[in-house]
């Protein structure tokens, strides 16, 4: 409870959200998704024409797993970083470009849409998205998490995980 | 430390399931997943090997419900217990809230279960973290093992100090597997709570 975390909400949010929205028409991929490194969604968009996507947690968590994996290898090696993750298949890729140390942005596409453009836009929002997400890092005790909140899930905790 | 995304209105909690190699901290979320309505849980996902021994981690996220307008979700993940595993455990550990430590009553499992919590020790101070604040439980498995060693012979080895909550389990009969998990949420919650 002590480290601080990226809360983006408001303007913050309105702007992150904006800028997924136009790398999706741009670089033309399914889906773009901002998270944190801890494995949690921060904000997605999808293009319009896309399948719904599959669950979005276990993306977030396995990107985030990836992601520490490929740093601890980085390191391993003695380099301070391995920049960005292409994986792709025979219809889909996946795309991650590292935003800053709290976030990555990954983006799905067709395999029809050059790899190199969604790179291209990819870079572009992602330095976009690193000026937004450290303005929006905040301290738990700012969380509004408050003791109103704390009795009411304890509450749902019986009815979640039983008496 | 949780994360909140307040335009979905979402707070997210992370909890590991830490312990030694085989002490049933697969199980556990199995069970978990196996019962809590499927309304209130996503996918599971393991990352294991071909004799389903976990090799970077499980994960599993629950759904509380909405607390004063925020989607409060657990997202629960596992570690790989065995010794080898450990810059996989490490990483696991980041950003997380709450832990519940999985040990094992199996007689020859004492030592294991002692290094693994030295092992989880120093890995948190890797990140700055001790267990001064991140609360933990302790969940003893396996009680129904014939050789199953006394408890207090266990916790002497992993909380000498008799400083965290301690609960016994058979977690393949779900016996013992809600309790020490609610009990670390509300932890996690009240800890939360607490800086505000
Ligand atoms: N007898 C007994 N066996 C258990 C119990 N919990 C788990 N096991 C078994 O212990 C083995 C290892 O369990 P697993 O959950 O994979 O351990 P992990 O390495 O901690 O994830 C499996 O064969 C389980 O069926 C228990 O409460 N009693
Ligand atoms: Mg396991």
């Amino acid at each position: 409870m002590i480290e601080p975390t990226v809360a983006l909400y408001g303007d913050a949010f309105n702007r992150a959200a904006a800028i997924l929205e136009d790398l999706i028409d741009q670089a033309q991929v399914r889906y773009a998704l901002l998270v944190d490194r801890k494995g949690f969604v921060l904000a997605h968009r999808e293009a319009l024409w896309a399948p719904r996507p599959p669950a979005l947690d276990s993306i977030a968590t396995l990107v985030a797993g990836n992601a520490a994996a490929t740093q601890a290898l980085a390191n391993l090696l003695g380099e301070p970083k391995f920049n960005e993750l292409v994986k792709q298949g025979e219809k889909q890729g996946l795309y991650v470009e590292d935003v800053n140390d709290l976030t990555l942005l990954v983006m799905i596409f067709d395999t029809d849409t050059p790899i190199g453009r969604v790179k291209l836009f990819g870079k572009k929002a992602a330095g976009e998205l690193d000026e937004i997400t450290r303005g929006a890092v905040v301290m738990p005790r700012e969380l509004g998490i408050d003791k109103e909140f704390h009795e009411s899930a304890d509450a749902m905790l019986d009815d979640l995980f039983g008496n | 430390m949780s994360t909140i995304n307040f335009a979905n209105r979402e707070i997210n909690f992370k909890i590991v399931y830490y312990g030694p190699g085989l002490s049933g901290k697969t199980t556990n979320l199995r069970w978990v997943y196996q019962t809590v309505p499927e309304e209130r849980k996503g996918e599971m996902v393991s990352l294991a090997t071909e004799d389903e021994r976990t090799l970077f981690f499980d994960f599993l996220p629950v759904d509380l419900g909405e607390v004063k307008g925020f989607k409060t979700r657990f997202h629960l993940y596992t570690v790989p217990g065995q010794v080898f595993y450990n810059a996989s455990r490490k990483l696991i550990l980041r950003g997380v809230d709450g832990i519940v430590f999985v040990a094992d009553s199996a007689s020859n499992r004492l030592r294991a279960n002692a290094e693994s919590m030295r092992n989880l020790r120093e890995n948190l101070a890797e990140y700055g973290l001790s267990l001064e604040h991140i609360p933990m439980v302790l969940q003893i498995n396996k009680r129904d093992l014939p050789d199953a060693l006394p408890v207090d012979m266990i916790r002497a080895v992993i909380d000498p100090e008799g400083k965290f909550p301690i609960f016994e389990a058979v977690a393949t009969k779900g016996k013992g597997v809600f309790e020490p998990l609610k009990d670390v949420s509300r932890r996690v919650l009240s800890k939360l709570a607490e800086h505000t």
